[in-house]
């Protein structure tokens, strides 16, 4: 239902690139391993160049593999504080939609139309999406517009995009009552991630 | 493009969350390949049969390592072997108890370390099998069908308890080792 964001996405196929090229070369080393014991075996202990230069090179695979797992596991780290903050903006996101729809006294209807405007869908389709006419919806938009006192579509969405970016939350009366300064911070953080 | 018209907050879904990382799949299901080809596929006696109990052993190795190093729900201390813990867990469960568990649940550890460590035994004895002081030795042999036994029940029982844990939490645990997510219904607890 909920997908990552893409930035999110990108980083998880690395990952998965990542995890393949570490199990591969563990089974490389393996390979190697194998022989140095087989060599060792068959020459009783005393190995000469062939048999050091092999042992390097396991070593040497080996602990390519460890700073392999060390990278993926900064990877994995990295992903999941970016988690950790788009959940804390879209949260926060939540918050603001609903402070201002509460000031302006939106009705239900208004809410969901106010929202798929966000999202970015024009009438046409938002009237197919709510199963109404298109001019239910137009009525509902300029509902919206003139309750918001805005003069439309782009100066609406605009209101929005102000408030995230002024990355100070609580100088708003808007979204009154929710002050919570953890995720705050971590919201105000996000685009510098 | 999806939106449906109730939907007005991102919280009202239930929650997924990220617990198996792609290193934990990709070593958990080659594993199960492993024990698939040299259990049901591969003839007993050829040198594949050899390489791969050997990769089989390295993948467990790799997974011990990364239990360390590895990120928080892959670790060693995310799910600690204690059987205590496993006893009070089981306890709780047959009183109807629904607590989600993000790692292994204390069960399902026992069953991972369980097979894990079966799987080195069987890689033990299996190159002792190989070396010439071991080799057509008879405890050594028996050792290694044994094991092998054990093993079959092991993953029987898993695989069980995986279908279980499924129907009792209601988080596809299958899924979660094919997406790396788990999928929390709403109003579970989560541990």
């Amino acid at each position: 239902m909920k997908r990552p964001a893409w930035s999110l996405i990108s980083k998880e196929r690395r990952a998965a690139v990542l995890a393949g090229t570490i199990v591969l070369q563990a089974i490389c080393a393996l390979f190697f391993i194998g022989d140095v014991v087989a060599d060792f075996r068959h020459s009783q202990g005393s190995g000469g160049v062939h048999f050091s230069v092999e042992t390097v090179a396991a070593v040497a695979l080996l602990g390519g593999v460890v700073v392999l797992m060390v990278e993926l596991r900064r990877l994995l780290t990295r992903m999941d504080e970016m988690d950790t903050g788009l959940r804390a903006a879209s949260g926060q996101m939540a918050e603001v939609m609903n402070g201002f729809f509460q000031s302006w006294n939106l009705t239900g209807a208004e809410r969901d139309v106010a929202i798929m405007i966000l999202k970015g869908l024009d009438n046409e389709t938002i009237a197919q999406v709510r199963n109404t006419a298109p001019g239910t919806v137009r009525a509902q938009t300029t509902s919206i517009y003139s309750k918001s006192g805005t003069q439309g579509r782009a100066q609406f969405v605009s209101l929005f995009m102000e408030e995230l970016m002024s990355g100070d939350f609580g100088a708003t009366d808007i979204a009154q009552g929710q002050s919570d300064p953890g995720t705050k911070s971590a919201a105000g953080d996000f685009p510098a991630r | 493009m999806s939106v449906s018209p109730t939907h007005t907050g991102g919280r009202v879904s239930a929650r997924d969350i990220a617990v198996w990382d792609p290193l934990v799949r990709l070593i958990h299901w080659s594993l199960a390949l492993a024990i698939l080809l040299n259990g049901a596929i591969v003839d007993d006696e050829s040198k594949l049969h050899e390489w791969i109990g050997y990769v089989a052993l390295a993948l467990v190795g790799l997974r011990f390592v990364w239990a360390v190093i590895g990120p928080r729900h892959a670790r060693f201390a995310a799910f600690p072997p204690a059987p205590g813990r496993a006893l009070r867990h089981l306890r709780a469960v047959l009183k109807g108890d629904r607590t989600v568990h993000l790692s292994h649940n204390p069960l399902g550890a026992l069953m991972a370390y369980n097979l894990w460590l079966t799987v080195i035994a069987l890689g033990v004895t299996g190159y002792m099998m190989t070396t010439l002081t071991f080799f057509g030795v008879e405890w050594v042999e028996d050792a290694h069908e044994l094991l092998f036994n054990w093993l079959i029940l092991s993953v029987a029982l898993h695989v069980a308890g995986v279908a279980f844990d499924s129907w009792r939490s209601g988080v596809n645990l299958a899924r979660s080792m094919v997406t790396g997510r788990k999928r929390i219904p709403l109003g579970t607890d989560v541990e």
